[in-house]
């Protein structure tokens, strides 16, 4: 047994707090309070500018959820939508990028907020292949968001390859659904 | 969880041999594909002890022998209820008559006997050619009463290199991932035939890549059991989990090397996954990749210079082999558009792989050489993540054929003889064969 240096005594107390945790939620079950962002771009209150959490999850994302074993799909009522890819590929459709472009701009009136992409793969393939995957297809979300004026501060990145999907039929239509990237509201609380 | 691990530590199981000429006039032609099948008998052990059999030693010694020559694919195991001699009857040499067994058809025939003193066990096991009226071997083992299908595999074993040359493989575990029907997934090992199945995880989270150490000792498996992926170790002696390596959630897979000196892993940092050589305590020695494809899931070679990995970097996923002293790598595998998850057989002839074709998975082998690979499954459902056996001789890997669930099987190296190990209530995937136990 290696001598116990303060690095080994940190290693040996977080991992007594991973056994003691189990599964750690990654975030509160939404934005908390009465968070800004709740007007759209024209003042008025619009469809896709209620910050309740209802709209944004049921909270802490796929890993969360699953393991009170809830569904991982993101509410059709979210203002942050799911991006879709081809299968092996992390590019970005025309759709995907339109999809990205409402989120974005989502995001520039709600600046608080910030979000974690998940990279998410179809069954198909080999699990470390798609952990690896997935994480290309968070990436290629993230820098687009980036070009688009999100700073790369408010974006962090998962990939859960094909272990949390939100289907398990073998088939096109589920495969589909799984190859995408999700946007999960990692804090709510107002910076400013 | 202390107490849980510490019938795995019990491995003080003894062997004595009893001097036995060498005479093997049943061989078992294994370079044959097809060849012939060696009916053979398996007695109930004799109680040699005063005491009733609670633990069911008798039948579960020759079950667990049974089972295994089932899946070995060399036997054909003749039914128990065949059998003319009461399980009390002589199990050394002179003591019985070959003709109660030659009768029923078998060629070889397994006799033994078995004693229990408290928690402690002896086991005598024999090995006979039925024809020739001989013995081929006797072997005496001692342990723990529960260790009982233990002696059994170690056995088994002994039949298969008595009639091969080479020991077989089933005093060994597999580590694979299961999800129990629910969207969470443990890390678990058993034997072959399930038996003994023990949780190494129940963290109530994702659990990943099981790989064993060289010595058995330990295991290596990723788990987002924090929130984030990380890799971590778990010793079987001691029962503890100590996470090893960069801990900032890109770990993905892990392998130790077969010397246990290092450990081959993958990282994801930006979106880019590239492959690392960590010392054994997890200190980053070396990156070993640097394109901006995915490098991912290295299996070393059994000399430890090289690995087979998978890279993306000609477009799509295909089998590599690198150079560890030169960094350099080569493609290996050039049919088929999604080749992923090597395993280098312990030989170090071979390496095994997952490949799409016609839209599913299969298993497949290739020469590390290079060249034409073979295809070993076939048919409706997926066939993924190829393990070796210690012996490279047989294969372990996860299929969802019949529709449903995946499953745990182990087929001959040529894609003979494929039989379903594990049959839970979920998902059995991602199996690791662990070297031969002590």
């Amino acid at each position: 047994m290696a001598k116990l240096n303060a690095f080994s005594y940190i290693v040996i107390v977080v991992f007594a707090l991973t056994l003691a945790a189990c599964s750690k939620t990654a975030a509160p079950t939404g934005p908390g309070g009465s968070g800004p962002g709740t007007r759209g771009p024209t003042g008025q209150p619009g469809p896709n500018d209620r910050t309740g959490s209802a709209d944004l999850g049921t909270g802490g994302g796929s890993l969360s959820e699953a393991g009170k074993g809830q569904s991982t799909e993101t509410p059709r009522t979210s203002p942050l939508q799911e991006v879709y890819f081809g299968f092996d590929s992390f590019d970005l459709s025309n759709d995907a990028r339109a999809t990205l472009k409402r989120n974005a701009d989502w995001l520039k009136t709600n600046q608080s907020v910030r979000v974690e992409i998940e990279g998410h793969c179809d069954d198909r393939g080999t699990n470390e292949y798609n952990l690896a995957l997935g994480a290309k297809r968070a990436q290629a979300a993230k820098d687009y968001l980036v070009t688009l004026g999100i700073p790369s501060e408010r974006l962090s990145t998962i990939s859960y390859g094909e272990e949390l999907p939100v289907c398990r039929e073998q088939t096109e239509d589920c495969w589909q659904k799984n190859r995408r990237a999700r946007f999960v509201v990692s804090t709510g609380r107002p910076s400013s | 969880m202390m107490r849980n691990f510490l019938f795995i530590a019990s491995a003080l199981i003894g062997i004595l041999v009893f001097a036995s000429p060498f005479y093997s006039a049943v061989v078992i032609d294994i370079d044959k594909p097809g060849g012939r099948i060696v009916p053979i008998a398996i007695a109930p052990l004799r109680n040699l002890s005063s005491g009733d059999d609670r633990s069911g030693i008798s039948a579960g010694v020759a079950d667990a022998i049974a089972n295994d020559m089932k899946l070995s694919g060399w036997f054909r195991v003749i039914d128990r209820s065949a059998y003319i001699e009461g399980p009390q009857s002589g199990i050394t040499p002179d003591s019985f008559d070959f003709k109660n067994w030659t009768t029923i058809g078998a060629e070889t025939l397994v006799k033994g006997g078995f004693s229990v003193q408290g928690d402690e066990l002896t086991v005598e096991l024999r090995l006979f050619d039925v024809y020739q009226g001989k013995q081929l071997v006797g072997k005496k083992y001692t342990g723990r009463a529960r260790d009982f299908r233990r002696i059994a595999h170690r056995f088994s074993d002994e039949i298969i290199n008595q009639l091969t040359g080479t020991p077989g493989p089933f005093n060994t575990r597999l580590a694979y991932v299961s999800n129990g029907g629910s969207a969470l997934k443990e890390v678990y090992f058993s034997h072959l035939d399930g038996m003994d199945k023990f949780p190494v995880t129940s963290n109530k989270s994702i659990n990943l890549s099981p790989a064993w150490s060289p010595d058995g000792r330990m295991l290596l498996y990723t788990s987002y059991g924090e929130g984030r992926r990380s890799l971590y170790l778990y010793d079987l002696t001691t029962g503890r989990h100590t996470p090893i390596g960069e801990q900032n959630g890109s770990s993905i897979g892990g392998r130790w090397s077969p010397d246990g000196q290092r450990i081959a892993v993958s990282f994801e940092r930006g979106g880019n996954t590239d492959i690392y050589i960590l010392d054994r305590s997890g200190r980053t020695i070396r990156r070993l990749t640097e394109d901006r494809g995915i490098d991912v899931s290295p299996a070393w070679s059994p000399d430890g210079n090289r690995l087979a990995f998978v890279s993306n970097r000609s477009g799509n996923p295909q089998i590599y082999l690198l150079d560890i002293a030169t960094g350099n790598a080569r493609r290996l595998t050039f049919s088929g558009s999604y080749n992923t998850s090597p395993d280098w057989s312990p030989k170090g002839d071979k390496i095994a792989y997952t490949g799409r074709v016609s839209g599913r998975f299969q298993i497949f082998t290739i020469s590390a050489q290079g060249g034409e690979p073979q295809q070993l499954t076939s048919g409706t459902g997926d066939n993924e993540d190829p393990s070796w056996a210690p012996d490279s001789r047989f294969i372990a890997f996860a299929s969802n054929r019949g529709g449903g669930r995946y499953h745990l099987y182990m087929m001959r190296e040529n894609g003979e003889n494929q039989q379903r190990l594990t049959a839970s209530g979920g998902d059995d995937t991602n199996p690791s064969w662990s070297p031969r136990l002590e």
